[in-house]
């Protein structure tokens, strides 16, 4: 994935293809975890997580319900202790040092958890609070990100007449309301129609693009695809894979891929393709299309499709399960 | 779309009372925005409870409880329920239906608020209600003549301690609820009883032997006493000892706070 380089914010990024294009060179990284984990009774939730997020990147955690996403992003926003490994936020501990931690981080969870007893401003004011801002600077600044969200002209409107989509805008707007330098967004457009969902990529890049460092989590392909810089897939509590979106694909699977129904398919795979079969389904992988395309006219049957591999397949070959996304 | 807000310098984390403050702020805003609603109910209810008892019954009593009309008598025991009754509610279903339902405390620790961050100013607020609707009953009991010692300028004060006390107590309740209903326990059950059988209606003395020791061991006992001392003045206390009872209201408030907000705080955290 190749970043756009602009001057100023970044220059602690620097390009180098060998790597897929990140690499941090003097800043450390925003966010390190080393064998991270969590239990719940006998439950995993998080098994031996460890991984770096770089500042001015965006890094998705890919996972189906239950991986482990929302237990993972706790532990890294300091809301939730862990069983063993280590943490480092801006190279402290967020467990330990949480008022330090959370001061600099915005937070923007699953359940959006807005204040459903009080407006839209109040909301962002209240939150503001809690970080010790007030006055006319948290005013301002409340309403430039109500202006920015696009929700001008909703400040007196409650929070329980505004749409599914205004409610996610106005969760993000609080979550930047301190300037974070750390972003965690968990499942930031789940539930949400795809214009809505455009709208909160376009911003979400925007910011990452003033150099925000972002963690999002998510169970669409599509979502990671579109922001991450690295996208980490995380499995029953553990990351499976990781790496850049497209790196991820070619380093799992052959470039193109041709799906047809299982039970219709007699014939061997042409020489030097990779078969998979999920349920009635069957993925015939290779990287040379022609050859692919070739050996479906003659055995696939049925409803067929050939397309470039996603990251959705490498997902169901290192999980061996669908994304529900 | 909007420009992206400019970036500031990284704010410097704040201090353990301006997120405290900042806790009750939320509240207090909460409820400005529906004042009328919330302060109706806790306020007419003593003030019926002395209409009906006070004016009604009272008017066929003729003997004296403590040396006082029974009026005055009641004037104790209504603004020790208020206290309690306001911290009590606050500190359980109010409390409950924001962990539960609107997940309050979720976000607000998401942001630079400890657990005990929360609790803390979540407890100092329940005491600032009480603090805050025991003066309006004080007051309207003053003009209504039940009140007869200048000392009674200090019930709000009371009014404060006796509800961080019982609002310690809810906590400690509200720790342990799994289901909403089970709160009808904590006020039918505990409640009640203790503010009907520890000096507001009569006189505890009245009781027969065994349940008035029972009387006196309750936190309520020493609340109404200490109220008494305040409003009608230790000539008309129940028991000679009455003026330990406002230390033992204090000592109560300190050991309940802590421990209903230690409780809820390991309540909180998964
Ligand atoms: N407080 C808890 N107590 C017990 N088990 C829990 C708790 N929180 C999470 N779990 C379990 O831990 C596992 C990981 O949960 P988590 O919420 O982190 O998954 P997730 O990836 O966020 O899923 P989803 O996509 O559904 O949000 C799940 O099996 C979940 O049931
Ligand atoms: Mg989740």
């Amino acid at each position: 994935m190749v970043l756009t380089a602009d001057a100023g914010f970044r220059r602690d990024l620097v390009r180098s293809p060998e790597n897929g294009g990140v690499s941090a060179s003097a800043a450390p990284p925003v966010v390190v975890l080393d064998g991270v984990e969590k239990r719940f009774g006998d439950l995993v939730a998080v098994g031996g997580v460890s991984l770096a997020i770089p500042r001015g990147t965006c890094y998705a955690l890919l996972g189906p319900n239950g991986a482990g996403k929302s237990t993972l992003s706790r532990i890294i926003a300091g809301t939730a202790p862990r069983d063993g490994g280590s943490v480092s936020v801006f190279g402290m501990d967020p467990w330990r040092e949480q008022v330090r931690v959370k001061t600099r981080l915005g937070v923007v969870a699953q359940e959006d958890g807005l204040d459903e007893e009080l407006d839209v401003q109040h909301n962002l004011h209240v939150y503001g609070g809690f970080f010790g801002l007030r006055g006319p600077e948290l005013h301002a600044r409340a309403a430039a990100l109500l202006a920015f969200m696009e929700l001008g002209g909703r400040e007196a409107t409650r929070v329980v007449a505004l749409s599914g989509g205004m409610r996610r805008r106005l969760a993000i707007a609080r979550g930047l309301l301190n300037d974070p330098e750390l972003l965690i967004l968990d499942e930031p457009t789940t539930g949400l129609d795809p214009q809505v969902r455009h709208a909160i990529w376009a911003v979400l890049r925007r910011l990452r693009g003033e150099g925000l460092t972002i963690l999002l989590t998510t169970h669409y392909m599509e979502e990671a695809a579109q922001l991450a810089d690295v996208v980490g897939v995380l499995h029953r509590g553990r990351l499976v894979a990781s790496d850049a979106p497209d790196a991820l694909v070619r380093a799992h699977l052959p470039s193109h891929v041709v799906e047809t129904e299982a039970q219709d398919v007699a014939a061997a795979p042409p020489e030097g393709a990779i078969a998979e079969r999920y349920g009635d389904r069957l993925f015939v992988f290779h990287d040379d299309q022609e050859t692919l395309l070739r050996w479906a006219a003659r055995h696939a049957s049925g409803r067929t499709l050939a397309r470039a591999t996603s990251l959705e397949d490498v997902f169901l070959k290192l999980t061996g399960k669908a994304l529900d996304g | 779309m909007a420009e992206v807000p400019a970036r500031r310098a990284p704010p410097p984390p704040p201090s353990t009372a301006t997120r405290v403050a900042a806790v009750w702020r939320r509240h207090a805003r909460v409820y400005a925005d529906s004042f009328v609603a919330n302060a109706t109910p806790a306020v007419l209810e003593p003030l019926f409870l002395l209409l009906a008892v006070g004016v009604g019954v009272g008017r066929y009593i003729d003997a004296e409880f403590n040396g006082l009309p029974y009026r005055e008598f009641m004037a104790a025991g209504i603004l020790g329920m208020t206290a309690v009754y306001t911290a009590a509610f606050e500190s359980t279903h109010a409390t409950f239906v924001r962990m539960r339902y609107q997940r309050a405390y979720d976000s607000m620790l998401n942001s630079p608020l400890t657990t005990r961050d929360v609790f803390v100013g979540e407890i100092l607020w329940c005491a600032s209600k009480g603090l805050f609707y025991t003066a309006i009953v004080a007051t309207v009991l003053a003009v209504a003549g039940a009140i007869s010692s200048p000392w009674a300028l200090l019930a709000p004060v009371a009014g404060f301690v006796t509800a961080l006390a019982f609002a310690g107590l809810g906590f400690l309740f509200t720790s342990f609820v799994t289901n909403i209903t089970q709160f009808q326990f904590f006020f039918t059950a505990g409640l009640t009883p203790m503010v009907f059988f520890s000096g507001l209606m009569f006189p505890v003395q009245e009781l027969p032997h065994g349940l008035r020791e029972v009387a006196y061991a309750t936190p309520m006992f020493h609340v109404i006493e200490t109220f008494r001392l305040l409003v009608s003045g230790p000539s008309h206390a129940s028991v000679p000892w009455a003026w330990a009872c406002p230390f033992v209201v204090v000592a109560l408030a300190v050991a309940f706070a802590a421990a209903g907000v230690r409780r809820m705080q390991s309540r909180l955290l998964r």
